[in-house]
């Protein structure tokens, strides 16, 4: 009781302050070792192992220093897996982009329903990967597949959507849009709630209509998030598209779908190449970190959230 | 509205809220039926999928490749799930699954709390730089760790082991980067009041802090057991006991073997997808406004 007092009347009394440090070592002393183990010490394997001839059987495993990286440079198939990952990249993350922009400026201003709608548009974000890729397998399927079917009672001639080497990476793409727009809408409609109601009604009274009020007032103060979305969605696309396309095609028909995802887990767990597998993943990692630092550069005034 | 009690709008009656209501009812009437018409076109592109899904699992093989495409099967049965059940050992992936990603869960939620407390709430020597630096494992894709973590896990004698899917994901950066921003909205001057009553550090933050934090909590909860649910790449590396399988590994083999029986495909398809839709369906408002209250600042 008398301590009680004279820490009320002291302040935070030396005890305390003991006792706060406690609680940080114990939390933190862990936490760190943890990530040391975890997340920081792999990175230095993983570029130790893509310096060696790595195979996972093999009792030895061969220095060859820079070999692996060189080999990426001689590959024919290298260059051809990272034109389908930028191509994946790029047209999923702009059409999805601009699918999601569609969406939520004309969900933004309604009221009865939208919680229904939101509902919906979120439904492929909760699902599985592996369980939509699997129905999108069956739905693009070439003879029995619902697409061809309603397409043949159009009188179109079926299309083999997954195994045409035009058409199998677009149905990869699509797929991945309808998996992640919801969540952009949920991104966008987050940043059309920060625009004041006043700039709308003032320009309204000013005799602004609606499609002035999306290019001259919506747009522009969207642009921090639609670029926060282009530049996330960039990133994550390099490293993504893994599950789907393991499903949907395995990389295939003739290597048009193989993204640099699968290409690593393909090397490193098919084929046992541990040392170019861990070679490509450092490529990976040096486009997403330059990408990071272009983003962290391009919103600096944003990324303290 | 709701977003309106989130921003904290206030609520008394003031002449600028019933002008902004008369605009507001002015807006909707003019473009509402277009919006509800694209937005409908577009809700229902969004559903195909799982309706086809759920038509197929109902169906004989012999009408799943009957054309043309019917919704509703001639004669629905049900032994497609039975075969799933049976040739899949669904019940054994269910529990797999269930018991990795509960306890995933409990241990990312907890220490994310718990660091996203302390980066967020105390003042100490090198706690941005030591939190910038965990900060910056965000980044790294998977796939750099995948090869060293496989081979470390190899090592240690944890392959095919629960033990290696859950350790390894223990934190999360993620989570903690939620907390700690949730944190700022916890006044200091609450916990430095309870200290001076006497309660210890802990208890701090297991009976004060923790409770407080309920909305970014179930918010996270939700997130990080549907994604620990969902997750394929790592067990698909790490787990080669077709027993100890979890569900997206499992149909992901399954759908490789039984390919051509559409009906059973979809009735896994169906399974594997449901319960993470109840429960999503079950917390929805939840889970959508927590996007925006933890993901993102307008």
């Amino acid at each position: 009781m008398i301590q009680t007092i004279v820490q009320k009347l002291t302040g935070r009394g030396s005890t305390l302050r003991a006792a706060e440090h406690r609680f940080i070592i114990i939390a933190l002393v862990p936490t760190i070792i943890f990530y040391a183990i975890v997340k920081f010490y792999p990175i230095f394997f993983s570029f130790f192992i893509s310096l060696h001839e790595w195979s996972l059987f093999g009792n030895v495993s061969p220095f060859v220093g820079l070999d692996n990286y060189a080999l990426l440079a001689k590959d024919s198939l290298f260059p051809k897996v990272m034109w389908n990952t930028m191509y994946r990249t790029f047209a999923g993350t702009f059409l999805g982009a601009l699918f999601a922009l569609i969406v939520a400026l004309i969900l933004n201003p309604i009221k009865r329903g939208s919680i229904l709608l939101r509902l919906i548009y979120f439904l492929p974000v909760m699902t599985s990967v592996i369980a939509s890729a699997t129905i999108w397998k069956w739905m693009l399927q070439t003879r029995f597949g619902l697409l061809n079917q309603l397409l043949l009672m159009l009188g179109i001639a079926p299309v083999p959507w997954l195994q045409s080497t035009t058409w199998a990476m677009p149905s990869v793409i699509a797929m991945g849009i309808w998996a992640g727009l919801g969540f952009t809408v949920i991104i966008y409609l987050a940043g059309l709630r920060g625009i004041p109601r006043d700039y709308y009604e003032s320009a309204e009274i000013d005799g602004a209509n609606s499609l002035q009020l999306a290019l001259k007032i919506t747009l522009p103060l969207l642009k921090p998030v639609v670029s926060f979305v282009l530049i996330t969605g960039v990133i994550g696309g390099f490293s993504g598209g893994f599950q789907a396309i393991y499903m949907m095609t395995g990389g295939g028909p003739l290597d048009s779908t193989r993204v640099l995802a699968l290409h690593i887990y393909d090397y490193a767990f098919e084929r046992l190449f541990m040392g170019q597998a861990a070679s490509m993943s450092f490529v990976l990692f040096a486009i997403v970190l330059v990408l990071t630092l272009v983003q962290f550069k391009l919103q600096r005034v944003d990324w303290e959230l | 509205m709701a977003n309106q009690d989130f921003v904290g709008v206030p609520s008394q009656v003031d002449t600028q809220a019933l002008r902004r209501g008369a605009t507001e009812i002015r807006r909707l009437s003019r473009g509402t039926l277009f919006n509800y018409i694209i937005l409908g076109a577009g809700a229902i592109l969004m559903v195909v999928p799982f309706i086809w899904m759920v038509s197929t699992s109902f169906k004989p093989q012999a009408e799943t490749v009957s054309f043309p495409p019917r919704l509703f099967p001639i004669n629905p049965t049900i032994s497609n799930y039975i075969d799933v059940f049976d040739r899949a050992n669904m019940g054994r992936l269910y529990w797999n699954t269930t018991f990795v990603s509960v306890i995933k869960t409990i241990f990312n939620i907890y220490t994310s709390a718990l660091l996203g407390y302390i980066f967020g709430k105390f003042i100490f020597r090198g706690r941005d730089i030591i939190f910038y630096i965990l900060l910056s494992t965000w980044i790294i894709p998977f796939e750099v760790y995948l090869i060293p973590l496989y081979l470390m896990t190899v090592q240690v004698g944890w392959a095919n082991t629960y033990t290696a899917l859950i350790v390894p994901e223990i934190f999360t950066v993620y989570a903690m980067f939620m907390f700690r921003q949730f944190m700022y909205t916890i006044p200091t001057e609450l916990v430095d009041a309870a200290r001076i009553d006497g309660a210890g550090e802990w208890y701090i933050f297991h009976r004060i802090i923790i409770p407080l934090s309920k909305a970014a909590l179930f918010t996270l909860i939700a997130f990080y057991f549907m994604w620990n649910w969902n997750d394929f790449l790592w067990p698909l590396v790490v787990i080669a006991d077709q027993d100890k399988y979890v569900i997206t590994v499992g149909l992901a083999t399954f759908v490789g073997e039984y390919w051509s029986q559409h009906g059973v495909i979809m009735a896994g398809a169906s399974l594997a997808i449901i319960p993470i839709l109840v429960l999503f369906i079950a917390v929805q408002r939840f889970i959508i406004e927590g996007v925006v209250l933890t993901g993102l600042k307008g």
